[in-house]
């Protein structure tokens, strides 16, 4: 009976030294990527391919979904600001919204699904093949060949490609307010403008910063902590997706705290 | 292929980087050229940060750079990056004021003769400009009892001083007065529309002061054959009432509008220059028969009332100021 | 030039693999641990390449303590260690010719053109000439250990370590491949160790062969020393009899 009733707990204090020593793991993981960045010759040629792996092969899905993002916002802001308040805060509100919450945390966990599980599928195959090892045996530092560069590409690469993304949400909300909303364009530009802080851009970029480390980051640890042959892989990547997105939502909440 | 890839990751990053800053740019309201250092003082500077625009003719022409209390404590000054084109008017003040509902301040250079309420810190340097900011929302209520209290008192001391129609003449506008200040509570209620009824009946209510402005200027003239009324007294305690609905009106505003600050110190402001007129006929050489037979002060009170106009124009105009409006 | 490890301990988790592993490598010397699947013989390899550590014991490679090296000594000693993977473990995303190029590439004093030319001349050692633009998943089994092979002894070391380098080969290919270990021996002086459960190529290969049983090495001898031995184990594996190799009396308890 007593046994009974202290499992929960146990299963409780398990999860959480299970999720500490993870956490711990991860960060030792990083301070040695952080120290082997100074392997500058092991991965400076793999930089530009991560970079375009990374920002370039992400352009067109976070342009599509920043573009669907932007035309609903248009839509549901002119249909619940009715009445008294102005047409125009159609276009703060998707300005706004693109800028500070929509533009980064969208395109973040939209790259967590495509950028950080491609990556931890990569780096779990590599591990189960022991082709890690095989770096290893080859005298590269497996950090600075697979991680550092994949980190760096994502902390360049994710703001520039939600710079873009932003740009183009606000850029369908703005068409879909001058064609479905019968607004004008002046009126549109108004209400952009009228709230705007330069600020803002700087917040998202901060974010979108922080988001790239942490999708590439997941995607890296979880695959390099693979086990167990190709549904260890598969299980990694889930993983990584997973992990990356929650991260990213706690993220999004601590800059909001900290930097609003 | 490895110069494809250079050439795409090139690309994205110009691209990005360009979205970004020429985006910014953009929406900021355009490049600004040169700048320029104004420095002002005052002896307190409300909410004002550091970024906040700086506006001149309601043209936002640069920000607030630093805001220093004086080593002797005795007012803070206030540093502005602003055009370096920009012509200001010599006798030029700055009024720090909410710029919107939100509580950001901002700095507004303007021409001192054309706005001259405010008690403007003369600060004893070449080149400061003199600087006020607008008092809180908490005195604009003291203000239309002090009015109220005024207006009574002056009531009394020249209740002689009317003809039989200019009471009535009188009596009319406060009708309306108060039949507008009804009509202004119930559009605050409803935080909407219909500003444009309310700026009409405004409108009225000048025209009709000014017909009793002239028409008590022309009986001012037979001062012995004036009757003593009762009518009078009436009247006053009218115009006492019409007061008193109208402080209601402001309580209303404040309570049901908790951050309706911006509009509130507007019509503070335009208040506080009623007061000043009544104050300056309370001095012993003026009386409200100097109101009434000075071309000039009649003029004065119908300005007022045009201010008082174009506040509300405004909050047609640009609702977005005077409407909270809190998503973020 | 010696591998030299001395009582070292290793298990993951409860299961314990290796339980006081003692052996040495002698300079110049080919040996081979022999012992059934899952009995630690990659972890053995992998300790003395520093990819594991031990929970206790000492590993010496020459005379570097290879649990003690800093992540920059133990690089710099791996230069000098070639490692033949179980299964091959080539990078997937580049070909023959990068994979076995590879180790080269972090050696300083040599350029592009040498790097071609040594390439070229590994890979005909292990018979893939004209198969350095595939990518491994276009390879055979076979092909890829032979370029793994070529990988590891690209970059000339000192050390080399083969995880069972001809399981699953033809006859014909292990020999080409036996013969190449005993070049790299005798042609190089490379010290080997080779892990393996193919007996016929123990024979051929090993100047000693070590038995490892239970996480310790249970015998070791010449293979005329292996083939005169009477440890009852030993036989058993060697003549893959079961009954004699876990000890079982012949009722089968
Ligand atoms: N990283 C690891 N984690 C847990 N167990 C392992 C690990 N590596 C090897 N083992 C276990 O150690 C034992 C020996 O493995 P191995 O050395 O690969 O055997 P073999 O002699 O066939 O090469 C196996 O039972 C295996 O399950
Ligand atoms: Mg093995």
């Amino acid at each position: 009976m007593a046994e009974l009733l202290l499992r929960p707990f146990a299963a409780i204090g398990n999860l959480t030294l299970a999720g500490l020593e993870s956490m711990g793991r991860a960060w030792r993981l990083f301070a040695s990527a952080a120290v082997s960045i100074r392997n500058t010759d092991v991965w400076m040629p793999l930089l530009l391919p991560q970079m375009a792996r990374v920002g370039v092969a992400s352009v067109p899905i976070a342009l599509f979904i920043a573009t669907f993002t932007g035309i609903v916002m248009a839509l549901q802001a002119s249909y619940s600001l009715t009445g008294t308040i102005p047409s125009y805060f159609v276009g703060t509100l998707v300005g706004k919204t693109m800028i500070l919450e929509l533009g980064p945390v969208l395109t973040g966990l939209v790259l967590a699904g495509r950028v950080g599980a491609n990556i931890s599928a990569e780096l779990g195959t590599m591990r189960v093949t022991e082709q890690v090892d095989a770096l290893e045996t080859l005298a590269y530092d497996p950090l600075a060949y697979l991680v550092v560069p994949r980190l760096l590409a994502g902390i360049v690469m994710f703001p520039v490609v939600v710079l873009l993304a932003i740009s183009i949400g606000i850029a369908a909300g703005w068409f879909t307010a001058l064609q479905l909303l019968e607004m004008s364009s002046a009126e549109f530009v108004k209400g952009l403008r009228i709230y705007y802080a330069p600020w803002d851009v700087w917040f998202a970029v901060i974010k979108s910063l922080s988001f790239g480390a942490v999708v590439t980051g997941t995607g890296c640890y979880c695959g390099l902590q693979t086990e167990g042959g190709a549904e260890g892989v598969g299980r990694s990547a889930t993983r990584a997706v997973v992990a990356a997105c929650m991260i990213i939502l706690c993220l999004d909440a601590f800059w909001a705290a900290v930097l609003l | 292929m490895e110069r494809r890839r250079e050439v795409l990751v090139g690309l994205v990053v110009v691209l990005g980087i360009a979205a970004g800053v020429f985006g910014s740019i953009w929406l900021k309201g355009g490049w600004r050229g040169g700048q320029t250092e104004l420095r002002t003082a005052a002896t307190s500077v409300g909410a004002l940060v550091r970024g906040a625009v700086v506006k001149f003719r309601g043209v936002t022409v640069g920000s607030v750079g630093s805001i220093e209390v004086l080593p002797s404590g005795e007012a803070v000054m206030v540093e502005m990056r602003v055009l370096e084109e920009l012509v200001i008017p010599a006798n030029a003040a700055v009024l720090l004021a909410p710029e919107s509902m939100f509580g950001e301040w901002q700095a507004e250079i303007l021409d001192r003769g054309e706005f001259g309420l405010p008690p403007f810190l003369d600060y004893p340097e070449e080149g400061v400009l003199p600087g006020a900011a607008l008092p809180d929302f908490s005195r604009l209520t003291a203000t239309f009892d002090q009015i109220a209290r005024n207006l009574t008192t002056i009531s009394d001391r020249v209740e002689v001083a009317f003809t039989e129609e200019t009471a009535m003449n009188l009596k009319g506008v406060i009708d309306n007065v108060s039949v507008v200040s009804d009509l202004l509570s119930e559009i605050i209620a409803q935080q909407t529309e219909r500003f444009e009824d309310l700026a009409e009946g405004v409108d009225e209510s000048a025209q009709e002061l000014g017909a009793a402005a002239r028409a008590a200027r022309i009986s001012f003239e037979h001062f012995d054959s004036l009757l003593l009324g009762a009518d009078a007294e009436a009247m006053m305690a009218d115009a006492s009432a019409g007061l008193r609905n109208l402080r209601e009106l402001t309580e209303d505003v404040g309570s049901s509008l908790g951050d309706m600050r911006s509009a509130a110190q507007r019509v503070d402001a335009t208040f506080a220059r009623v007061e000043g007129l009544l104050t300056a006929l309370e001095t012993p050489d003026g009386s409200f028969g100097r109101l009434l037979g000075d071309p000039a002060l009649a003029d004065g009170a119908l300005e007022v009332l045009a201010e008082f106009r174009a506040l509300l124009a405004d909050i047609k105009e640009n609702p977005g100021r005077y409407v909270t409006f809190s998503i973020f | 030039m010696s591998i030299r490890l001395r009582e070292v301990h290793k298990a993951f988790g409860p299961k314990e693999v290796l339980r006081g592993f003692t052996l040495e490598v002698r300079d110049g010397e080919t040996l081979a641990i022999v012992g059934p699947s899952g009995s630690g013989k990659s972890v053995l390899l992998k300790h003395v390449a520093g990819l594991l550590r031990p929970d206790s014991g000492s590993i010496f490679v020459d005379t570097h303590s290879v649990p003690d090296l800093s992540r920059k000594e133990l690089t710099r000693l791996r230069r000098r260690i070639g490692y033949v993977f179980q299964f091959a473990a080539l990078f997937d995303s580049m070909t023959v010719t990068e994979n076995v190029g590879m180790g080269l590439r972090r050696m300083p004093e040599w350029d592009a053109r040498r790097i071609a030319a040594r390439v070229e001349e590994c890979l005909a050692l292990v018979d893939l000439h004209g198969l350095g633009d595939r990518y491994p998943a276009q390879l055979s089994g076979g092909q890829r250990k032979r370029a793994g092979l070529a990988r590891a002894i690209a970059p000339s070391p000192k050390f080399l370590l083969y995880d069972e380098p001809t399981t699953g080969l033809d006859p014909v290919t292990t020999t080409v491949i036996d013969r190449l270990i005993l070049r790299m021996s005798d042609e190089m002086g490379v010290t080997g160790l080779v892990v393996t459960h193919d007996m016929t190529s123990a024979y051929r290969v090993a100047d000693r062969i070590t038995l490892l049983h239970d996480g310790r090495a249970r015998f070791t001898g010449a293979p005329d020393e292996v083939q005169a031995a009477g440890d009852e184990v030993l036989r058993g594996f060697v003549e893959g009899d079961p009954d004699l190799y876990f000890g079982r009396n012949n009722d089968g308890t």
